[in-house]
């Protein structure tokens, strides 16, 4: 995909490239893109269909946006270290459960029931952490299996149904700061924290650091294992954070509730332009690419398309940012010249 | 689960025997004919004398609906002294699980066995070898393909259109002066879905005035409550006059209802299925939102219980019950107040239905499970 990022030598076959750092899109490139985007993205919705961007429609989508965006930056955490996360339902859904049934109505039992939440989520992400940074298991078989034990500690506790959400966290869910939903400054207030963390101190540039070289970390003296540890520790940390909100969110939830988070989640990273093959990335584009994809939904959804169109156009949206994203242009409009009939026409003769 | 082949062929032949002992062969085509043998003194007429090991493979097991249902056919059984042991395996949502589950009971050398084939015709050739094998063999609520009598004793089946047509006739009474519905759904393209929405647009035929606004035949909504929340948010959004939304699923509904306040529009008229959250929510808003009317239909958990019936009454000898395709109820009715008016209990949880036919107490237990 996108082997631009890590190819240390030019192939043989390709000419040298002095400029090899500008087929890089930087960080910025990548955040300005998806912001772009989404502007874009409101600017349609706004002519084709207002009424998707009214007061009500925003307040609709909003919190749903805020709950994906904690979990993008969740993911993009893991992807800046080469590895995937499959273990967001689980955790989600975990989460949901736990928030809902322990308390069982009672209000005043949600502290608990916060402590229990974290405490499964820490659990977790460190033992994801330990089987992919110190037994080497691949990210993928790890976390597909780790999801399988949260799922089975889902039906352990709650036998399919968690309970309906307190009312206590039910306000907290859907209500409002400053006529936004609580939701939002929230994601925004994680969103800034990881970012600043990440972006802004020593740790956080040796964290991008070992997701794009292990090597070269390893070389530079770098402990990479207790990196890789804590990307998936505050990934889960994350996932959970995002439970709880969306436990407050969905008055009702199902037990499965997180089942719905996995592919968006992975599409916003992508969207947000971090590669896949880890390294650098930026969670704020990450959050960016969530209120896309939400608002997306909610345009579609709005416009009364079908549920196939829906599907197809969602679907249309990751290729293109994929594509925007993996696809080296420059390299691509080079062979294009190379074919063109005056080209070929001049080196004919070799 | 396997066992080995003299040794399962024994049993499937001690299976055979013993029916034929008992007068009911496995041939016996699924006509609803009663069968020789006496019911038991004191038990229900489909209880009849001969012992017989009853099993329940469910092709999923872990949601409250599931469970409740679960409890029902449970219930059941325990009505007749005949049935001395009672078995469940639950498929856990894996077709494969559901087909070895069947095939284990087989050759673990039940009587009769009851199953949710929710794989549909996936199930068909492990109900057929049930069957085949002398089991007394009977599928309910998802057609599983196949013959009754050929394939399968029963297939205890509803009909989800008649659920629709409850609606549509509700409707016609909730809205005099017509207006506008939203119909919102399970997964795209599902037969439930689909026929509730037929039978509703077959009753509303003569009322054109009640019109489907949306899309139809309805709003994918996944049967998830977050989905179900969105879609109903983009509604509102679209449509300023709603004046009922119909669904199959009343408790994502009510999880939406946030939805409503946050457009500041009230709930209108509303017509589903039964939950104990919805009628709940129901009572509470009722004063400050009189639009807001409510009609249910039964859940239908008690389905497992006429699968029971007919599995119990075939395999002992009872009276087979004459029909095995069991009727849409209406449950609440906030206009009418029939049958009954809008049942809440605050001391069952959201996701209980009322409209089982479990007490109170085993409800509970139930979902506590």
């Amino acid at each position: 995909m996108t082997t631009y990022q890590r190819s240390a030598a030019p192939t043989p076959d390709s000419p040298p490239q002095p400029n090899r750092r500008r087929l890089r899109i930087p960080i910025g490139g990548a955040a300005t893109a998806i912001v772009v985007a989404t502007a874009l993205l409101f600017l349609v919705s706004w002519l084709v269909e207002p009424q998707s961007v009214r007061h009500s429609s925003l307040l609709g989508m909003l919190p749903f946006a805020a709950v994906l965006a904690i979990v993008a930056v969740g993911q993009t955490l893991v992807v800046q270290q080469g590895g995937i996360d499959l273990s967001v339902p689980g955790m989600i859904s975990l989460t949901v459960v736990i928030m809902t049934r322990y308390p069982n109505g009672d209000s005043g039992k949600l502290p608990m029931a916060l402590v229990f939440a974290f405490g499964a989520a820490l659990a977790a992400g460190v033992l994801t952490g330990l089987l992919v940074s110190r037994v080497g298991i691949t990210a993928i078989v790890t976390t597909l299996g780790v999801n399988a034990l949260l799922y089975g500690a889902v039906l352990q506790i709650s036998g399919g149904t968690p309970r309906t959400t307190t009312e206590a966290l039910h306000d907290f869910g859907s209500g409002r700061v400053l006529g936004i939903p609580t939701t939002v400054p929230i994601a925004v207030a994680i969103t800034a924290i990881v970012a600043v963390a990440v972006k802004r101190t020593v740790a956080g540039r040796r964290f991008e650091g070992v997701g794009a070289s292990n090597s070269g970390a390893r070389a530079a003296g770098l402990v990479v294992r207790r990196y890789q540890l804590s990307a998936y520790v505050g990934a889960t940390v994350l996932y959970c954070a995002a439970g709880v909100l969306l436990a407050g969110v969905v008055s009702t939830p199902s037990a499965f509730q997180g089942d719905s988070y996995l592919l968006p989640s992975v599409a916003a990273v992508v969207l947000g332009g971090t590669s896949l093959l880890g390294g650098r990335g930026s969670v704020a584009a990450s959050a960016v690419a969530a209120l896309f994809l939400s608002q997306l939904d909610q345009l579609l959804l709005t416009s009364g398309v079908s549920n196939a169109a829906q599907n197809l156009v969602e679907a249309g949206a990751l290729v293109v940012g994929l594509a925007i994203y993996s696809v080296p242009w420059r390299r691509v409009r080079r062979s294009l010249q190379d074919r063109s009939p005056g080209r070929s026409a001049a080196v004919a003769p070799q | 689960m396997r066992l080995g082949g003299k040794l399962r062929a024994a049993l499937i032949v001690g299976a055979i025997c013993a029916l034929v002992v008992a007068g009911c062969g496995g041939d016996d085509s699924g006509d609803g004919g009663a069968a020789s043998g006496k019911p038991v003194a004191g038990a229900p007429s489909w209880c009849g004398s001969k012992k017989i090991t009853l099993a329940l493979t469910d092709g999923f097991g872990a949601n409250n609906w599931r469970r409740i249902t679960r409890a029902e056919a449970a219930d059941e059984a325990k009505k007749c002294p005949s049935v001395t042991e009672y078995k469940y395996a639950d498929g856990q949502g894996n077709t494969q699980k559901a087909i070895s589950d069947l095939k284990g009971m087989v050759a673990q050398g039940v009587n009769a066995v009851v199953v949710f084939p929710d794989a549909g015709k996936a199930m068909l050739p492990a109900l057929r070898d049930s069957y085949k094998a002398g089991v007394v063999t009977v599928p309910y609520r998802v057609d599983p393909g196949g013959k009754a009598g050929e394939d399968y004793d029963y297939f205890i089946s509803t009909d989800f259109k008649e659920a629709g047509k409850l609606w549509g006739e509700w409707l016609k009474k909730a809205l005099p002066k017509g207006g506008n519905v939203i119909n919102l759904g399970g997964p795209a393209a599902n037969s439930q879905s689909l026929d509730e929405y037929a039978g509703m647009k077959e009753v509303l035929a003569d009322r054109p005035d009640i019109k489907f606004i949306g899309q139809t035949p309805y709003h994918v909504t996944n049967w998830d409550p977050a989905e179900t929340q969105k879609v109903v948010t983009a509604v509102l959004a679209k449509y300023p006059q709603i004046d009922a939304i119909t669904t199959d699923f009343g408790a994502a509904l009510a999880s939406s209802f946030s939805a409503f306040d946050q457009a500041g529009r009230k709930i209108p008229a509303v017509a589903t299925e039964d939950a104990n959250v919805l009628a709940c929510d129901w009572k509470k808003r009722q004063k400050d939102n009189p639009e807001f009317k409510l009609f249910t239909v039964d859940s239908q958990n008690w389905m497992s219980r006429t699968a029971v019936q007919f599995a119990v009454a075939k395999a002992t000898g009872g009276q087979v019950p004459s029909s095995p395709v069991v009727p849409q109820k209406a449950f609440e009715d906030s206009l009418s107040k029939k049958p009954n008016p809008v049942t809440c209990d605050p001391s069952l949880s959201g996701d209980a239905f009322l409209s089982s036919h479990l007490t109170k107490d085993q409800i509970k237990a139930a979902l506590a499970q």
